[in-house]
């Protein structure tokens, strides 16, 4: 017998053993219910969980009003039925109403996800795209990004980038978000584009603004803050480092260097100057860059990011 | 002999579904790893705080999915020995770390995929030492079936990517096994894999049966939002194995 063979059997001779195990407890396990938490409720009161309650579509027809013209705009699939409910994502910390269009089923084919005044949050296609022999090019995606984010409501002013996206082989395409400016970090509208032209997802993150400070420090004393942190970091271990960049961002302040410290968990973003210090040295082999935030008034941290 | 073959698909098949009523000692397992003191104080002089983050979130939902987490490590423990050691009984393997696709033994142009077990307490990553090699899983998994894999790395989602391949996984998108493999393409923030894999979770984990572990990736993938570190290198999550696999623990049929 091969090895493949042999520890192929191995693995299926626990499946077996779960089976006489599961039927061991299956009376246990089925008249035990209400023991393990049901869909929604939360499992232990520390983990994020995704708490929701059913919409009806008399009670709740602007909801359901608002997801059919969403869905009708960016041409996704009528399902054979629908469901609504009011989420509570203690993941993303976000509340919203979501609507899900059905096949004949039950599978979901859309999802469409409105804030609480009826804005699509974001709307996603989740039937089979077909993967063509060819994608449409660059410039037919943009437009069809263009004309999705539109006909949805979504005003996407401004320079888009495109990119292949490897997991539908389409495009996705973004419009970051410039405030007086200035870019605000990770807030975009994104529509991704099927290689036949079709649109598969669109969505918009939007973080509120905090009043920018009176006063700024210049950006060769924000660099002067930086270097103050890196020398600590890399020539303190015997690496040493470059900053690459130093922009003016706005940024939620996180908890990216100090788990003790207490986070908004929707946090009003600040204007920080934006630092890409890349090591060199041995600390480069496995720590690729670390982005500092620092207040744009007072040079304080304000978080981070890693790409390790 | 037809009969009975039928009717130990169908034992299986119960055996999968009962699994998620009864996630304990007869649960199939999943190892979650992921390497923290390369990313230390003593280390890199700043404490990286996504590593503990990462992993405390998977540990947590991947056992929601069903799997026992059973030899899951954060910090010294995590070592290349512990985890090839172990991988064999497992379905569901998750890894936190620093990812690449290295040049084989071979040389170039061929590819030996790895990530980098921890380091240990007071010590950082070195390369020639730490390195865990998509060769060495291939040989320590042994052409067994896995469930769910997810590389929560730098590059190891990309097509040259040999990861995948060290779990039995093709690198197809039409797979009718019970597979699914993550990764990502290029450089990514720890910021992004955390909200990505915040998103993917929630959605698997809300408990419609309906729902697919490309559902779950499709819906993340979906939401934008997420930081990446140049516009020339976006961020770009992929996945191979089946698009209709619920995520379930599930002894393949065929294995």
């Amino acid at each position: 017998m091969s090895a493949t063979r042999s520890n192929t059997a191995f693995k299926s001779a626990i499946g077996v053993g779960l089976l006489i195990g599961c039927l061991a407890i299956a009376g246990n396990s089925l008249s035990g219910a209400g023991q393990s938490p049901r869909p929604g409720e939360s499992a232990s009161p520390t983990e994020p969980t995704v708490d929701f309650q059913l919409l009806d579509a008399q009670a709740s027809p602007i909801v359901f009003s608002h997801a059919t013209t969403a869905r009708d705009a960016l041409g996704f699939p009528v399902g054979v039925s629908r469901t609504g409910k009011h989420v509570k994502d203690g993941f993303q910390h976000a509340e919203y109403d979501e609507v899900d269009e059905l096949d004949a089923a039950g599978q979901p084919i859309s999802m469409t996800q409105l804030d609480k005044s009826g804005r699509v949050m974001s709307a996603v296609r989740l039937d089979a795209s077909p993967r063509p022999a060819t994608r449409i090019g660059r410039d037919s995606a943009l437009q069809a990004a263009q004309r999705g984010a539109s006909a949805a409501g979504m005003a996407a002013g401004g320079t888009a980038s495109a990119n292949v996206d490897p997991a539908t082989d389409g495009w996705t395409v973004r419009w970051s978000r410039i405030q007086d400016g200035i870019g605000v970090r990770g807030d975009e509208t994104t529509v991704q584009v099927r290689p036949d032209g079709r649109i598969q997802s669109l969505a918009r993150v939007e973080h509120q603004l905090a009043a920018a400070p009176a006063q700024r420090i210049k950006a060769d004393e924000a660099k002067q803050f930086a270097s103050n942190k890196a020398d600590l970091w890399f020539r303190a271990h015997g690496s040493d480092y470059s900053i690459d960049s130093m922009d003016l961002e706005w940024v939620g302040p996180n908890g990216a260097f100090d788990a003790g410290k207490s986070i908004d968990p929707q946090p009003v973003y600040r204007l920080a100057w934006v630092a890409n210090v890349k090591p060199s040295g041995d600390a480069s082999k496995y720590l690729w860059m670390v982005t500092v935030y620092l207040d744009a008034g007072d040079g304080s941290l304000l978080g981070g990011d890693f790409v390790e | 002999m037809k009969r009975a073959r039928l009717l130990l698909v169908s034992a299986l098949i119960a055996a999968s579904t009962l699994a998620s009523t009864a996630p304990g000692a007869f649960a199939l397992k999943g190892q979650v790893r992921s390497n923290s003191d390369g990313f230390s104080m003593s280390c890199v002089g700043f404490a990286d705080t996504y590593p503990q983050q990462l992993y405390s979130l998977t540990v947590t939902q991947m056992a929601k999915l069903g799997f026992s987490i059973a030899d899951s490590s954060i910090g010294p423990s995590f070592t290349k020995t512990a985890f090839l050691t172990t991988v064999l009984q497992d379905y569901a393997v998750y890894v936190h770390s620093h990812g690449d696709n290295y040049w084989a033994s071979s040389g170039a142009p061929n590819v030996d995929s790895g990530f980098l077990q921890d380091p240990g307490s007071g010590r950082c990553n070195d390369y020639t030492r730490d390195v865990v090699r998509s060769s060495s899983i291939k040989a320590a998994t042994a052409g067994s079936p896995y469930n769910l894999v997810i590389m929560s790395t730098c590059f190891l989602g990309s097509d040259n990517s040999t990861m995948p391949g060290a779990f039995q996984i093709e690198q197809t998108k039409l797979s009718n096994q019970p597979e699914f493999y993550l990764g990502y393409v290029g450089h990514v923030y720890d910021s992004s894999m955390l909200r990505f894999e915040q998103a993917f979770w929630s959605y698997i984990n809300a408990g419609n049966p309906y729902y697919t572990l490309w559902g779950a990736f499709t819906y993340a993938n979906s939401l934008g939002g997420y930081a990446y570190p140049d516009t020339a290198d976006p961020f770009r999550p992929n996945w191979w194995g089946s698009s209709t696999y619920r995520g379930t623990p599930t002894v393949p049929a065929n294995g």
